[in-house]
């Protein structure tokens, strides 16, 4: 079966500061694939090469096998509707209500009326464990925790119901009972809605008890790429160290 | 002597690519601004947030300047006898070059630094990123609607500024020169040709779009962290500025003949 994504050869840089060098790596339909990988290496920047957010320099980044570089903004936003991102911060829009945040997508690519919006909403707050809260949709971003903004973008992306999430450190700075709840909420989407899930994370345990495979990325390119169990037991130094936590002097 | 060349190599080139950079982003909304839907209530929107919550200031800036102008006027005017004429002198120096600029220089560069701290933040946080990950134009959503606000709602309050700095000359007339409020406003109205009005008018609108590119291209611009969004706020208000200033003395030389 052909891969959902593919990056081949991929060349990034930002003036002198370079990202990736001959960089591949794909992901096939339905699995979860977690990118580890030390801070400021560019593991985000993957995920926006994916979804057309930054261009890449040289290289393939195909999305069923389509290059993503060459298409035009019908094309993207076409891409966009079905490859979702949940941000780092969560990147709520602070103007707009919870309601107005998660239906956004819904008031760009369909015609629900507001009623179909309301329900579809619900659901996805449900999902994501913040129905509870009766008032949720109403409440504006700024007067939410960090998990409920975390869970509420999560929302927002599952709105359109994508076939692939790209979750950038979506459980960073939470805590232990909300990595949980995260993680299991990226297991669950996957199970009952068959999407795909690339994950860029710093949580260990998430990235392997919640992933089919793992990639490394190290020196501009990901040479570890293999299932959780695989790269857990990892003979490279490189791998091992990283995940055990082990400091470098010279990491790059 | 290499130092001092490269520099100003240097400063010259930043300059054209600034240039280059807010041509470019005109160019593009305004491509994608005029497809449907036009975001009608997101450009009102705009006009409410940057035209009605200016009109406190606004107010203030047309009855002082009004008052300020006309009591100089006054002044000098005395001197030889002639403080009839006030309104008359005073009318075409607010009317074509007064109000216009003073009112792009203060709520205009009031609108630009909020817009760049707005989309600077949003910047900053991934919002942008956000827009265009759920499928929409950032550029549609959020350049175009306050582009055509800033262009629209500077020249509206450029009008409302014009009949308080008349109202105002009127009060300063009356009560220090004793020159009659009705024969002060003939006077002013008569020594207005609607090419006066036209040249202020053109000159708030120009001003206006300036406004809201050199707003949003800021905005966007900005790098990283909340620092950045300080910085770009900074630059905002010297770019602004000296784009008014640049384009009031280049219409102002295209408007003087023809006027």
């Amino acid at each position: 079966m052909a891969p959902i994504i593919e990056l081949r050869n991929v060349y990034k840089r930002f003036g002198d500061n370079i990202i990736y060098e001959d960089m591949s790596f794909e992901v096939e339909a339905g699995e979860t694939f977690t990118i580890i990988g030390g801070s400021g290496m560019g593991k985000s920047v993957c995920l926006k090469l994916m979804i057309g957010l930054l261009p890449y320099d040289s290289g393939h980044v195909l999305y069923r096998g389509k290059e993503v570089g060459d298409m035009d903004a019908e094309q993207l936003r076409e891409l966009r509707r079905n490859v979702a991102m949940v941000f780092q911060g969560g990147a709520l829009f602070d103007s707009m209500s919870v309601f107005d945040n998660v239906t956004y997508a819904l008031r760009e690519h369909t015609k629900m009326s507001d009623q179909e919006m309301l329900e579809r909403a619900r659901e996805c707050l449900d999902m994501v464990g913040l129905g509870y809260d009766k008032d949720i949709l109403y409440r504006m971003p700024a007067s939410l925790s960090g998990g409920m903004r975390k869970r509420a973008a999560l929302a927002r992306s599952i709105a359109i119901k994508p076939e692939v999430i790209l979750y950038d450190e979506p459980t960073t700075g939470l805590d232990p009972a909300n990595i949980q709840r995260i993680g299991a909420m990226i297991q669950k989407l996957q199970k009952e809605l068959g999407v795909t899930s690339i994950v860029v994370t710093h949580d260990m345990p998430i990235a392997f008890e919640r992933s089919d495979r793992v990639a490394m990325l190290w020196q501009r390119k990901f040479p570890f790429i293999g299932t959780s169990a695989e790269i857990q037991h990892h003979p490279a130094p490189e791998v091992s160290d990283f995940i055990n936590g082990r400091y470098y002097e010279d990491q790059d | 002597m290499r130092g001092p060349f490269e520099y100003i190599g240097r400063e010259l080139r930043a300059g054209i690519d600034w240039a280059g950079g807010i041509s470019l982003l005109l160019g593009r909304s305004m491509a994608r601004g005029v497809r449907r839907p036009w975001g009608i209530y997101d450009i009102f929107s705009q006009i409410i947030a940057l035209g009605i919550r200016s009109l406190p200031l606004s107010t203030l800036m047309g009855v002082f300047v009004g008052m300020a102008l006309t009591w100089q006027f006054g002044e000098a005017l005395m001197g030889f006898g002639a403080k009839n004429a006030v309104g008359s002198a005073a009318a075409l120096a607010l009317v074509r070059e007064l109000v216009p600029t003073l009112m792009a220089l203060t709520i205009g560069a009031k609108i630009a630094t909020g817009v760049t701290a707005e989309l600077g933040s949003m910047k900053v946080s991934e919002q942008i990123d956000a827009i265009a990950s759920l499928g929409a134009d950032p550029l549609k959503k959020l350049v175009w609607p306050r582009l055509i606000a800033s262009t629209v709602t500077l020249p509206l309050l450029n009008v409302y500024g014009n009949v308080l700095a008349l109202i105002g000359g009127a009060f300063i007339a009356d009560f220090v020169f004793d020159v009659p409020a009705e024969y002060f406003y003939e006077t002013y109205i008569d020594e207005l040709y609607p090419m006066d009005y036209i040249s202020g008018l053109v000159k708030s609108f120009t001003f206006g779009l300036l406004v809201g590119l050199i707003g949003c291209y800021q905005g966007f611009q900005t790098k990283f962290g909340t620092e950045a969004v300080g910085i770009s706020t900074t630059n905002t208000v010297v770019a602004t500025s000296v784009a008014i200033i640049v384009f009031d003395f280049v219409l102002t030389t295209i408007f003087l003949p023809v006027g």
